[in-house]
């Protein structure tokens, strides 16, 4: 394993446990989702370097589009729960459980 | 929501879907889902009350997680072989993150916690949608990436899946949450041939999806969400209350109806193939979701809950609304079993 | 420039552990822009400047611009900074599992090549993630009109996730 790799994937499960483990605030929980992202797009431009795939080098831009995508939905979410539930702690968000 | 919001949406179900059968490169495929899940999201939340909004901040983020973590199986995979392909093997390791993704993703034990919460805050007919639509693309990944995954793995999550579905489902009232149960136990039986026999895994979807419909479908016609209302509605629809124990009853397995069909097919092949204690564990845990599947039947047909209404029949309107899909697909879930052979045939 | 570029790779791994060990999201959010600082530092010494430019532009100053607001808008009084005990804690769990790990896989690193090839670029008058773009605005139709979707079912998504039943802005039912 290269310093590379083993850097973006530390990162990338860093991020995971960050979102797995924390229940406090659903911001940090986005915030951990952005971090994986971010694990991902250094690990997707790298590999382009890497390997000299020069075509390959849009796929971290088009990466980049999808989570733009995905964060700009999860603040909505945060906006929209914040409306029904109040504060954006995870914990409240307990009304459907068994 | 304006019907051109919704046809954007509708499309892009579609297009997330067919981007996802239609790639071999695991990049477009994680785009499709992200589509996918995108598109989903209005279509859950347009009730806009706390529980559908709950539903659809937990389903956006076990989903997106797990398409993260399957772009980051496919990387380290690149890394690793320098191959994006979904259908070259890929190292053993990466191939079980992918799998266990796609099992979060689509509600296998032990990561299915968040799949009756989620169903029991949408409605029927989204819900119709989350238990079948949204199956089928990380479905043709998991025919993909079933082959070089660790055996061991499938079983585990069929056995694991097939039991929580059936324990889970023991206790609750609320039918949205017993479906959703049913759906874990159904794919914990999809996933148990997934690689030793992918066309009995279609076979199962396909049945699977089928039945799913026509229960959410007769359930959204009863207006029901509880096992209460139900005790109701041989008062409105007395044909539909019967016909609807019988799609209960196939989803749970009973010989005579469709759901028989794939249960036999994938404890045949399991036996097969010698593996005859996980065969049995399968079929007795079957006996579990038949259970609750029993349970909703009599609540149905045999006992009679206390209720406000003075006559026997409640004066009622004609129904208006549009019942040709849930006839069809009430025929079909208990009438298919003797098209046996044509199936194996068709996809054998 | 060999150790420079490790450097800067264990500023990002430094700045994903403040992320994951559940500080208040003020802190989060600074965490994350250094660890999108250090990952813009690798890729551009590495030899990718356009895309190091394209992650500084749209990451750091389009998506965790407004991260920080709305972590600035989280009303709180006593944020838990990283001495915190409860977030020390798992600060120094991470950190020790981060170097523990380093540990077990980093034992033939003092061979190896950092990973960054970068050596025969300076020969080429075309760098490896220009001609990805050229790439993908030349032959990568349908990749861009998929983006284009995407980004346009978002904008769809949003209003319809935070139009709520028009019943005006933040309020708790």
């Amino acid at each position: 394993m290269t310093p590379v790799q083993f850097s973006f994937t530390t990162a990338f499960i860093l991020g995971l446990m960050g979102l797995t483990f924390h229940r406090t605030h659903l911001l940090s929980a986005l915030l951990c989702l952005e971090g994986m992202m971010l694990a991902l797009f250094v690990a997707l431009s790298l590999w382009t370097l890497q390997t000299e795939v020069t075509n390959f080098s849009a796929a971290p831009m088009l990466l980049l589009a999808f989570s733009a995508c995905e964060a700009s939905v999860g603040l909505a979410l945060l906006v929209a729960t914040n409306r029904t539930h109040g504060p954006n702690q995870l914990q409240a968000l307990n009304i459907l459980q068994c | 929501m304006s019907p051109l919001v919704l046809v954007v949406l509708l499309s892009s179900l579609g297009l997330g879907t067919a981007m996802t059968f239609a790639s071999s490169h695991w990049l477009l495929a994680w785009m499709g889902l992200e589509i996918n899940t995108l598109a989903i999201l209005p279509l859950m939340a347009q009730q806009n009350h706390p529980r559908a909004m709950e539903a659809t901040t937990k389903y956006f983020l076990i989903q997106a997680t797990a398409a993260a973590m399957i772009l980051f199986a496919s990387t380290t995979n690149a890394w690793a072989s320098g191959q994006w392909d979904i259908t070259y093997p890929s190292h053993p390791v990466t191939a079980t993150i992918t799998m266990a993704a796609l099992a979060m993703k689509i509600g296998l034990a032990p990561t299915h916690f968040w799949l009756p919460e989620v169903l029991q805050g949408v409605s029927l007919t989204t819900g119709l949608i989350l238990s079948t639509w949204q199956k089928l693309a990380p479905f043709a990944l998991i025919l993909q990436v079933a082959n070089y995954t660790p055996p061991y793995m499938l079983t585990a999550l069929a056995l694991c899946s097939t039991l929580v579905g059936g324990w889970g489902g023991l206790n609750q009232t609320q039918l949205r949450k017993i479906l959703a149960y049913s759906s874990i136990a159904h794919l914990g039986w999809m996933i148990l041939v997934a690689q030793m026999a992918p066309q009995l895994t279609l076979i199962a979807l396909i049945t699977y999806i089928v039945m799913t419909t026509a229960a959410f479908l007769t359930l959204n016609n009863m207006d029901a969400t509880k096992t209460a209302t139900l005790a109701s509605s041989w008062t409105k629809s007395p044909t539909l209350t019967a016909m609807a124990c019988l799609v209960l009853l196939s989803l749970g397995g009973l010989p005579p109806l469709t759901g028989f069909l794939p249960k036999w097919l994938i404890l045949q092949e399991v036996t097969n193939q010698g593996f005859i204690p996980t065969a049995t564990v399968m079929a007795l845990s079957a006996l579990l979701s038949l259970y609750f599947y029993l349970r909703l039947t009599y609540a149905m047909s045999l006992t009679l809950f206390p209720h406000t209404f003075n006559s026997v029949t409640p004066w009622r309107m004609t129904a208006k609304r549009p019942t040709l899909l849930l006839s069809t697909t009430i025929i079909m879930t208990t009438c298919l079993l003797p098209l046996t052979p044509s199936a194996l045939t068709l996809l054998i | 420039m060999v150790y420079f570029a490790f450097m800067l790779l264990v500023g990002l791994v430094l700045g994903l552990v403040g992320v994951a060990c559940n500080p208040a999201p003020y802190f989060a959010a600074f965490g994350l822009v250094v660890a999108a600082g250090m990952g813009c530092a690798v890729l551009a010494v590495s030899g990718a400047p356009f895309l190091a430019l394209v992650l500084f532009l749209i990451y750091l100053g389009g998506m965790l611009v407004v991260f920080a607001y709305s972590s600035a808008l989280a009303a709180d009084p006593f944020p838990e900074g990283w001495t915190e005990v409860t977030v020390f804690e798992q600060l120094a769990f991470y950190l020790l599992g981060v170097v523990a790990a380093g540990l077990y896989f980093g034992k033939h690193w003092y061979t190896l090549f950092v990973g960054m090839v970068d050596s025969c670029s300076k020969f080429f008058t075309i760098r490896a993630d220009m001609g990805g773009v050229v790439a993908m605005y030349g032959s990568g139709g349908f990749m861009l009109v998929f983006c284009a979707w995407v980004l346009l079912l978002t904008l769809f998504v949003v209003l319809e996730l935070v139009r709520g039943l028009s019943r005006g802005p933040l309020r708790a039912v």
